[in-house]
């Protein structure tokens, strides 16, 4: 018999409040360092979340699940494996309260067993709904009422949209005190703020430029342990992290080329044989090899090669020859180097021929100096290369006493790149905002905003007839239950009832062929779906999207816009039924614009917990104002875990209150200038999180197994792999 | 064949420098480095319980890494002092002594870890910003021209290894021998750019100390068996021809590539190769090649036919010989055993054997050129050891001076120094630092006083017997009396000279005791020393100590700024 392990809220807390305790003590600009050691000896310095929870190597399957939930969303923004835990932990606990409260109410009279089945079904219900509700009510708040408070890391000038150097350096600042060791946060965040201005060409290849960074950050940083933190510098070209095998100095442009393969010829290739029939021949074919590999040599040469960049061993002779005919060679360069300069220089292997008495050079670039740099006592290859059009290569040294700090230091700089990535993302939202103009391009997003809410209905359509299902479920159980469930949902049920009949197959239709425009359309397109900002003709568009909360849209649109909400609320209404029939009416994606931050220190968390109680109050539904307001609570256990050592006024009292007030009198609310962090990266995170507690309230047992978990798509065996 | 095993969760310890056992072994740690400290510095002697070679010690770079740290913690501490000496050879004991000290004092201080990082990494900064500035009392610049600094800066690292069992006389033969040696490595035709020489350092155990010598050129070691065949003729040229071959030349059948080799009855492949080389021979021979030198093994019969025609061969010289070779001969490393081009030969300007201890050895004389060979000799395996490290030490040292001409006062002066300066300049420290480092004035007096109190530890560390240790209120210099001194003398008739040797009791200094529990602040700023050279100081390394500095303070903010260690057990 395999051992059972009961599933739900209570394990879950459980096991999260164990991940939150050991994380605790590293979170926010006062959190300390943890040491990872290994068996083999190497020590890591890390205050980073999802790395601490990968080292813990945690056994419990629920612990186990969070921590891929962590370590899949650090993936994408880089960030937050520490906020994910606190706000997982307060989210559960709330849960846990309501269930208390509710199981209070009932009384001890069910048996346990049968309890627990109910109490899966409702889990099961509420994850349901918290889906829901982060795609409909979350999104509509975020796109309406936070986006008045964001300010933007861009500073204008003029047409010129340009990235504000002290918006970054504060958002580099704030990310680094959550990540690295307290006496070095300025610097480091200082040397990646100049590493990033040093590598961008112009305004427009950042993306590329990050993402290049992002994939090649190993090769672009290199670590020297012995020097103080204080020594780390940037350099410009780049470092092959192998010495020369031949140095001929050599001044001015040097043509380069590289080669994946050996040049000198060898005796006989794979499936062939060489049949030796006399010693003469036998010597006459060593002397052929040498004679070649004298000529390619000489070749290169009188072509201008000055550096011969190799993945493999030459042989001695190439080596001998190329110092006779002065081109310095560099051998054993690991592949990702390789590939990394054929990507900055577009430069591709070169071939050697040896049936031909010359050789075919198809590609050779240009390096502006090339010359040995000692790192770490070891020495290195600096090569001066000249720069694309996106990228400027630049190199990292990041020094540190030991290695563990210094590749600490290292992780986080890949961090911060993958935060500025998500910072300068556009991110897309579920809600959509109603316009008036037509174009070719706005009928795409259009089309697409229809097959989304027509997959939203489907959403609905699917949770209502659950609960239903649900409803009828519990009212063979215990009939009192049932009503009080029912009294408790009057609505939904109705609605849920109705919506079965109300679904009109012209919606069906239409969308089919919407989305076939749309898919054409992206075919034609395919970048330009994503670059709204770009399209002149969608310029009405963006300033009803993204300008001052929706100015420019005239009052009775606003109505409309409610009407649209209501009906992602709720989903099914006879007005949702006509605006989708409705073909002059269209809709555009709302989204959180790029560069879109929000000062630190639990700023966005107080903002959505404010709107959130707002909405929670306003809702008619209790069990989305439920939670609406649990979602609320949580979201304040971040600040309230960042303000917990501060006194007086810097208190979570205070500042929580006077947050408040500034929000009801309408003022804006006061940024610290301590520091930004992406909007993005929070809302993924929060997003994440309410995915990863969906995931948790799903299951109600954990079966531990000892073969293999079959591959069924089955949430535990995704985590036992 | 690996198993896979199910994966043991990990252990996770919070709050560990409270812990009893951690504060015990760094506290043993700082024991064992501090007693090992400068010239009088006791002796450690390192064994393994089964048997093989006994180590007699001092040196940071042996001692650390041989003791087997086990909490990672401690770990932490000597891999980044091991670190350190890789980088600069010197100051492995300064930094593992000031990290340590720094580590307790802030331990026992009651503050929150953040506060006293904070603090601590601005104190540096003002040491750092001290001795950098023009104004700094305690260092002096190197004067090239005259070689009594850097002779200085030699004798006190000779000096401070006691394990060389040196006397006065060998200690002052040693030192000239290493900055004869460094002088040799000098390039004379300087460029914009100067690349140092090499110096190769020849073991002669066994011998007296003062049989150590300087070459210029390199020695290589004779077989016993060349003895009979190596022929001297004198060779009519006032230069020898060289060859340098990289590659074998041992009649090897080179790689056949991926396919296969299909070989006729009857055909030798191995005679093929001789005859290649034989070939390769003739061709030498017609070059006028005088001495051949291999990287790897020289196949006999090639080696008689090339002796036959009077050229020298010397194989195995091995890699490490090759890159001071082709700079010595300025002959390019043969990789190849035909068609070799006739420029890449070299030269040197004679060749002799000589007799060493009893040993025979090649003796390659340069025409010009920055390679030369220290003949080092001692009494012993572990005492030559220590004198080798020694001289790497002082070899590293001085090529850092070269670069950065500057030196530290050495002899606990600088420490003491730094520290009085310390605790004058933070009589008064400015609000906005106050707020930068987001603490009080008293919490900032406090850290301060344990930094100063750490600085002063590691001068109170170079005294190992007992005696007093003063400071004077005048310079910041370090003073060390005798432990029986009669109780109503000044200490004016006490002292004789300060620890680096800058300045004597004839001035009225205002002396101090440096172990007095309370400490003294420093109410009026130091003198700068003036600048009159005496024959005898003790000197520090610029680069490797303000280095050792930093990197001692940035190790112990590291450690406690530890919240937990999650112990991974697979």
């Amino acid at each position: 018999m395999a051992a059972a392990t009961a599933g739900g809220v209570d394990s879950a807390l459980q096991a999260a409040e164990v991940l939150e305790s050991i994380l605790s003590g590293s979170v926010g600009p006062e959190g300390r360092q943890v040491l990872c050691t290994k068996p083999t000896g190497d020590v890591l310095f890390s205050r980073d979340g999802g790395r601490l929870l990968e080292a813990l190597n945690v056994e419990h399957p629920v612990a186990r699940m969070i921590v891929t939930c962590v370590s899949m969303n650090q993936n994408v923004t880089g960030d937050g494996a520490k906020t994910f835990i606190i706000l997982l932990c307060d989210l559960l606990r709330g849960l846990k309260a309501i269930t208390e409260k509710e199981r209070g109410s009932f009384g001890g009279s069910i048996p346990s067993q049968e309890r627990h089945w109910k109490n899966c079904c409702q889990w099961k219900y509420i994850s349901q709904a918290i889906l829901t509700f982060q795609a409909h009510v979350l999104d509509y708040i975020m796109a309406q009422y936070l986006r008045k408070h964001f300010l933007t890391i861009f500073s204008f000038s003029g047409e010129e949209k340009k990235v504000c150097r002290s918006s970054l350096e504060s958002l580099l600042d704030a990310y680094f005190c959550g990540r690295v060791g307290r006496n070095n946060q300025k610097f480091i965040s200082q040397l990646t703020c100049d590493y990033f201005y040093k590598c961008l060409q112009h305004e427009d290849g950042k993306d590329e430029m990050i993402d290049l960074v992002d994939e090649y950050f190993l090769e672009l940083c290199t670590a020297v342990t012995g020097l103080p933190v204080s020594s780390s510098k940037i350099i410009s070209g780049f470092v092959i992290h192998r010495d020369f095998s031949v140095y001929c100095p050599a001044d001015g442009d040097m043509r380069i080329i590289i080669v994946t393969e050996p040049i000198q010829p060898a005796l006989s290739t794979s499936g062939s044989e060489l049949l030796v029939n006399s010693e003469a021949q036998f010597q006459a074919s060593h002397i052929w090899i040498t004679e070649k590999t004298k000529t390619i040599m000489k070749d290169l040469q009188s072509k201008g090669i000055k550096l011969l960049l190799s993945s493999v061993k030459q042989q001695d002779a190439v080596i001998y020859y190329a110092k006779q005919n002065g081109i310095s060679v560099v051998e054993y360069i690991p592949s990702e180097e390789i590939s990394l300069l054929c990507r900055i220089i577009a430069l591709s292997p070169f071939i050697p021929s040896w049936a031909t008495s010359e050789c075919h050079i198809s590609d050779a670039a240009l390096v502006t100096f090339c010359r040995p740099i000692l790192l770490n006592s070891r020495r290195y290859v600096h090569l001066g290369l000249l720069s694309t059009h996106s990228f400027i290569p630049h190199c990292l040294v990041l020094c540190g006493p030991v290695q563990g700090l210094t590749d600490q230091h290292i992780r986080a700089f890949h961090g911060a790149f993958k935060v500025l990535r998500q910072v300068f993302k556009v991110l897309y939202l579920s809600y959509k905002v109603q316009r008036s103009n037509q174009n070719e391009t706005s009928n795409s997003i259009n089309s697409k905003e229809n097959k989304q809410s027509h997959h939203l209905i489907e959403v609905y359509r699917a949770l209502f007839e659950k609960q239903h299902l649900d409803s009828v479920l519990m009212s063979k159980d215990n009939p009192s239950r049932t009503q009080s469930h029912l009294r408790g949902t009057p609505d939904l049920v109705l609605s849920s009832i109705e919506s079965e009949n109300d679904i009109p197959s012209t919606t069906l239709t239409q969308t089919q062929k919407i989305k076939e425009d749309f898919e054409s359309l992206l075919c034609s397109y395919p970048n330009k779906i994503g670059i709204v900002d770009t399209k002149e003709p969608l310029v009405a568009i963006n300033c009803s999207c993204n300008g001052d909360f929706l100015t420019d849209v005239p009052d009775d649109h606003l109505s409309v816009i409610e009407q649209t909400c209501k009906m992602s609320k709720t989903a099914i209404d006879v007005t949702s039924k006509e605006v989708f029939q409705d073909t002059s009416q269209s809709y555009c994606t709302s989204f959180i614009q790029a560069g879109s931050v929000l000062p630190v220190g639990g700023h966005f968390e107080i903002l959505l917990h404010y709107y959130l109680l707002d909405y929670s109050r306003q809702c008619q539904k209790p069990e989305v104002s439920m939670i609406s307001s649990l979602i609320a609570n949580a979201l304040l256990s971040l600040p309230k875990t960042l303000y917990k050592a501060k006194r007086g006024n810097k208190s979570f009292c205070h500042v929580y209150l006077r947050t408040m007030h500034a929000l009801q009198a309408k003022q804006g609310v006061a940024g610290s200038p301590a520091g930004l962090e992406s909007v993005a990266c929070k809302y993924q995170l929060l997003t994440s999180v309410l995915h990863c507690l969906t995931k948790l309230l799903t299951f109600d047992l954990v079966i531990s197994i000892n073969k293999q978990p079959q591959k069924t798509g089955d949430e535990e065996s995704e985590e036992d792999e | 064949m690996s198993r896979i095993k199910a994966k043991t969760p990990s252990l996770c310890t919070c709050e560990l420098l409270t812990k009893e056992i951690i504060s015990k072994s760094l506290s043993g740690l700082r024991q064992i480095v501090a007693s090992c400290y400068g010239p009088s510095g006791r002796l450690k002697q390192l064994h393994n319980g089964v048997g093989g070679s006994i180590c007699t010690t001092s040196s940071s770079s042996l001692l650390i890494n041989n003791l087997s740290v086990t909490h990672p913690i401690l770990k932490i501490l000597t891999t980044s002092v091991q670190n350190h000496v890789s980088h600069f050879s010197d100051c492995g004991l300064f930094t593992a002594i000031f990290c340590c000290h720094l580590i307790e004092n802030f331990q026992r201080l009651n503050l929150s870890s953040a506060t006293v990082v904070k603090v601590s990494n601005h104190l540096l900064s003002l040491c750092t910003d001290y001795l950098n500035s023009e104004t700094c009392g305690c260092r002096i610049s190197v004067d090239f021209s005259n070689m009594k600094t850097l002779r200085c800066l030699v004798q006190s690292i000779v000096t401070s290894k006691p394990a060389c069992l040196l006397s006065k006389k060998e200690a002052d033969h040693i030192s000239t021998l290493i900055l004869k040696a460094f002088l040799l490595t000098i390039p004379e035709k300087a460029k914009d750019f100067a690349i140092l020489g090499k110096t190769l350092i020849i073991p002669l155990k066994g011998e007296r100390v003062m049989d150590s010598t300087v070459l210029p050129g390199i020695l290589i070691e004779m077989p016993e068996v060349q003895l009979m065949t190596f022929s001297i003729k004198k060779l009519p040229s006032n230069a020898l021809k060289v060859a340098l071959f990289c590659i074998t030349m041992s009649g090897e059948i080179s790689d056949p590539g991926e396919g296969t080799l299909v070989v006729t009855y009857g055909v030798s492949l191995e005679n093929a190769v001789v005859d290649q080389l034989l070939n390769l021979g003739n061709q030498l021979i017609s070059d006028h090649v005088d001495i051949v030198v291999c990287q790897k093994v020289i196949h006999p019969v090639l080696k008689q036919y090339l002796n036959q025609h009077h050229i020298i061969t010397i194989d195995r010289v091995g890699i490490s010989l090759m890159e001071p070779l082709c700079e010595m001969t300025g002959t390019q490393p043969i990789g190849s055993l035909n068609l070799i081009s006739s420029t890449s030969y070299g030269y040197v300007k004679d060749l002799c054997s000589t007799n060493f201890g009893s040993k025979p050895y090649f003796h390659l004389i340069p025409n010009d050129s920055t390679v030369c060979t220290l003949l080092l000799c001692n009494r012993n395996e572990t005492a030559w050891n220590e004198l080798k490290l020694a001289c790497q030490t002082a070899q590293h040292v001085l090529k850092l001076t070269i670069r950065e001409p500057l030196a530290l006062l050495g002899g606990g002066c600088t420490e003491t120094h730094l520290a009085s300066f310390l605790s004058h300049k933070v009589i008064s420290v400015p609000e906005c630092i106050l707020k930068a480092n987001d603490c009080t004035q008293p919490e900032y007096k406090i850290v301060a006083n344990a930094f100063c109190n750490a600085l002063q530890a590691v001068a109170c560390s170079l005294e190992h017997d007992k005696g007093k240790l003063l400071a004077d209120r005048k310079y910041g210099h370090f003073w060390s009396v005798q432990p029986d001194f009669p109780p109503d003398v000044k200490w004016q008739d006490l002292v004789s000279k300060c620890g680096c040797g800058l300045h004597s009791n004839q001035e009225e200094l205002n002396w101090c005791l440096l172990q007095s529990i309370h400490f003294a602040p420093q109410n009026y700023p130091l003198q700068q020393s003036t600048n009159s050279l005496k024959d005898h100081l003790t000197l520090d390394c610029f680069t490797a100590k303000l280095h050792g500095l930093q990197v001692a303070v940035e190790t112990a903010s590291l450690i406690l700024d530890l919240s937990c260690v999650i112990e991974d057990e697979n």
